[in-house]
């Protein structure tokens, strides 16, 4: 079984996004992750994420939006996360803020490994007190990772 | 008693190529007809669209792209067992990975499956929902899960 904590590089997370909207959050989490190396085609991956964002919002509630998009802007897989004390807009189901953003894309070639993952995440974002966790107990990117760790091991 | 079906389980990445690989040699070196099913993991997509990560027209789009990946795919080891001169048909299912494959083992009398190494168990519940575990656990014949890519490498190339 494949797990987010494989992928998720501590240099992609961003523990202090300054954005307020959905497209603001979605720029600055996708040049970061341009930035680190994740990302080949900053502009491409931005508008291949945005574009998705118009079949229906990501944000699924509980403070959570999961931007994501095969693209041909990265190779293989990647995965972004963003953390905004303030909350972002983002259009959500339950008309809430959110707090927690994991911006995916895959390289079609990898479609099948990204699926996987998106299940994986969503599954994990389903636990409150994994979300709280990720809102208010960590502090570092290596929290971040530890905290996936400790969740996936416990299923 | 002879080995006359083989079925190779595969999920399309370079591990599946190997896996294949070491289908086709042991096919090869017993006369059996090999198998290859690749599966469309709608439970997967059901899934997402349940917890609305995913939206109807998009999950579409995937099933879609998924399945002509698992094509191409396919023709990749269709190829190499032509030149490996043994029986070979693959199909394309869709469903439950694990479930599906069980089914068209039994539907095709396969002696032997043959599948990739599943990833590391860390937890209980993975060991009730990995589709790999599920495939080793639940198959009504042997299973052969498929080690050390080098050995399948020299192997496969033994065979002309």
């Amino acid at each position: 079984m494949e797990r987010i904590s494989e992928y998720l590089q501590k240099d992609a997370c961003l523990m202090d996004l300054k954005a307020t909207t959905k497209e603001e959050a979605i720029r600055e989490l996708s040049g970061h992750m341009a930035r680190v190396g994740l990302v080949n085609d900053e502009q491409l991956f931005i508008h291949d994420l945005l574009e998705r964002e118009k079949l229906g919002s990501t944000g699924i509630g509980h403070k959570v939006a999961i931007p994501h998009a095969p693209t041909q802007s990265v190779d293989g897989f990647v995965i972004g996360f963003a953390r905004s004390s303030a909350g972002v807009d983002f259009a959500s189901m339950d008309g809430d803020e959110v707090n927690l953003i994991f911006a995916m894309g895959t390289n079609p070639q990898a479609l099948s490994l990204y699926l996987q993952l998106l299940s994986q995440l969503s599954k994990l974002l389903r636990n409150e007190t994994f979300r709280n966790d990720l809102i208010h107990a960590t502090k570092t990117p290596a929290d971040v990772i530890n905290l996936f760790k400790k969740f996936e091991k416990e299923g | 008693m002879p080995i006359k079906n083989i079925m190779v389980a595969v999920a399309g990445g370079a591990a599946s190529i190997i896996t294949a690989k070491y289908a086709i040699y042991l096919a090869r070196v017993m006369s059996s007809k090999l198998t290859a099913v690749y599966v469309v993991n709608e439970r997967l997509l059901q899934d997402l669209m349940r917890s609305r990560v995913v939206v109807d027209i998009e999950a579409k789009v995937y099933e879609k792209d998924l399945e002509e990946q698992g094509k191409l795919f396919l023709e990749r080891i269709k190829k190499a067992a032509e030149t490996k001169k043994i029986e070979f048909e693959s199909m394309v299912l869709r469903g439950m990975v694990h479930e599906e494959i069980i089914k068209k083992a039994q539907e095709t009398s396969t002696c032997l499956l043959v599948m990739g190494n599943p990833k590391e168990i860390t937890s209980r519940k993975e060991v009730f929902s990995d589709e790999g575990e599920l495939l080793f656990r639940e198959a009504k014949c042997p299973v052969v899960i498929v080690k050390n890519p080098e050995e399948v490498e020299k192997l496969y190339k033994e065979i002309t």
